[in-house]
């Protein structure tokens, strides 16, 4: 008998495929096998264990002093330190949040409105006259690292700049399993990062002006200035977490709707109340931002399941987010859900910096998307394709109007 | 009447109340739950338990007095 690699995902024995295009296109059925079957399912290759109960993962998330961020990620993303706050833990983690949630609360957010609505329109000019387009290149790429501009208060010319640089990092242009050559190209994308914001951080303390880097030179932290380092750890954890996560979200979100117009016609003539529930359910729904890992400080015993300190843990938010014990009828989209707790921006002290910030963009570009094109499907005979990892659909072939018909 | 509590040190600021009931929670300069006030006029008794029931903190209380 030859051997056959599983065909099943997840496996018998509980191993999930993540880059199986199964799972990175409609992870929803898998998601549903693996929370009835494994409380703790294992990651294909390395068989780390994979938690998803809702239960579960959002304890993990509240116990940092258990679930560590302290990961070495430096082989993955280039960065020569942690990102912070990201990548570190409590007590520090909460001081340096102390300065960056002013930043990003709602209330500031709020001022980009404008300017993002604007992006967003010029986007939507470019392709309404053609009939369709290529959604990711059109709009769902570019939208975010506009706003990502304008956040930095840095002029929009660096647009292909900062899609290189964070493409490079994320997607770097090597043979897909060639894990060393990827490494190497991160890093040298890394080395570009740093040296970009060095240069900005040193014109900035120059010539201060009224934007993010300025506050990061000036801001008084526990009775002192930040260090360079510091500055250039956020900014480099601002560039690689503020783009592909919106992207990926709007990506996901269209590609439902393109599918289900019953959901799109709620969305587009609901009004503003009705969007902000299906920002919420679709967030829910599609969890792009899959997973995200943790490291063990001590022993964990999970069910019947014991986890060892020092053990990577990879905490399934995209499951977490379709648990029956956490939300009714979990495998139907309502955007008139009475409870939704997902965790689709994390919990506990990591909750995503930018999630008010990813909100209002996604509030601004999927209003004035439907605004002017409420009626779109996927072109006959395509199919979308997505990422694993970050759920970025990076292929989404529209069509509206007359083609669509 | 009903009677609104916070745990503050649950709260990490998804900002779901003062979305979804702005009328009774407000945020601070972090972006942290601020209650806007303490006793709930029955008429956003629904609004503050749409409020509690979607805090993916469970960081929002709702006490019923006599």
């Amino acid at each position: 008998m030859p051997f056959e690699m599983p065909t099943e995902n997840p496996s018998a024995d509980g191993v999930v495929n993540v880059v199986d295009p199964k799972f990175t296109t409609r992870p929803q059925p898998i998601y549903e096998r693996i929370l009835h079957d494994f409380r703790v399912a294992k990651m294909i290759g390395m068989h780390s264990p994979i938690l998803s109960r809702y239960e579960d993962v959002v304890y993990a998330l509240r116990h940092p002093e258990i679930f560590s961020s302290e990961i070495d990620m430096k082989v993955m993303l280039g960065n020569d330190r942690p990102m912070i706050p990201q990548q570190i833990d409590p007590p520090s983690q909460v001081r340096y949040r102390k300065i960056l949630d002013p930043q990003f609360s709602r209330q500031k957010m709020q001022q980009l409105d404008g300017a993002i609505r604007q992006h967003a329109n010029a986007l939507i000019d470019a392709v309404v006259d053609q009939g369709g387009c290529e959604f990711d290149a059109a709009f769902a790429v570019p939208l975010p690292c506009r706003a990502f501009l304008s956040l930095m208060g840095l002029p929009q010319e660096e647009l292909e700049l900062f899609l290189e640089l964070k493409d490079g990092v994320i997607r770097p242009p090597v043979p897909p399993m060639d894990l060393i050559a990827a490494g190497e190209y991160r890093a040298k994308i890394g080395k570009r990062i740093y040296a970009y914001f060095e240069n900005l951080v040193a014109e900035r303390r120059r010539a201060p002006k009224d934007d993010m880097v300025t506050y990061l030179t000036q801001v008084d932290f526990d009775g002192r200035k930040l260090t360079g380092h510091e500055i250039l750890d956020i900014c480099y954890l601002l560039l690689l977490g503020g783009l592909d996560t919106v992207t990926s979200t709007l990506g996901c979100s269209i590609a439902f709707l393109a599918t289900n117009p019953e959901h799109r016609r709620r969305l587009a003539t609901g009004g503003p109340e009705v969007v902000n529930d299906a920002i919420e359910e679709l967030l829910r729904w599609e969890t792009p931002v899959t997973m995200v890992p943790r490291v063990l400080k001590q022993d964990v015993t999970i069910g019947d399941t014991t986890l060892r300190s020092g053990d990577l843990v990879n905490l399934l938010i995209g499951a977490a987010n379709l648990d029956e014990a956490e939300f009714k009828d979990a495998m139907t989209v309502d955007f008139e859900r009475e409870q939704n707790r997902h965790v689709a921006f994390g919990a506990g002290p990591h909750r995503c910096l930018g999630s008010h910030l990813a909100r209002m963009e996604l509030r601004a570009a999927l209003e004035e998307w439907h605004r002017r094109i409420p009626d779109y499907a996927i072109q006959p005979g395509e199919t979308p394709r997505v990422s694993p990892g970050i759920r970025e659909v990076l292929y989404l072939p529209l069509v509206w109007g007359a083609g669509a018909a | 009447m009903m009677r609104l509590r916070v745990d503050s040190d649950r709260c990490v600021g998804h900002g779901r109340c003062y979305e979804l009931a702005p009328e009774l929670f407000g945020e601070d300069e972090e972006g942290h739950c601020r209650l806007q006030r303490t006793k709930v006029p029955p008429e956003l008794e629904a609004k503050a338990r749409s409020a509690a029931r979607n805090c993916p903190e469970e960081a929002i209380l709702l006490v019923e007095d006599e």
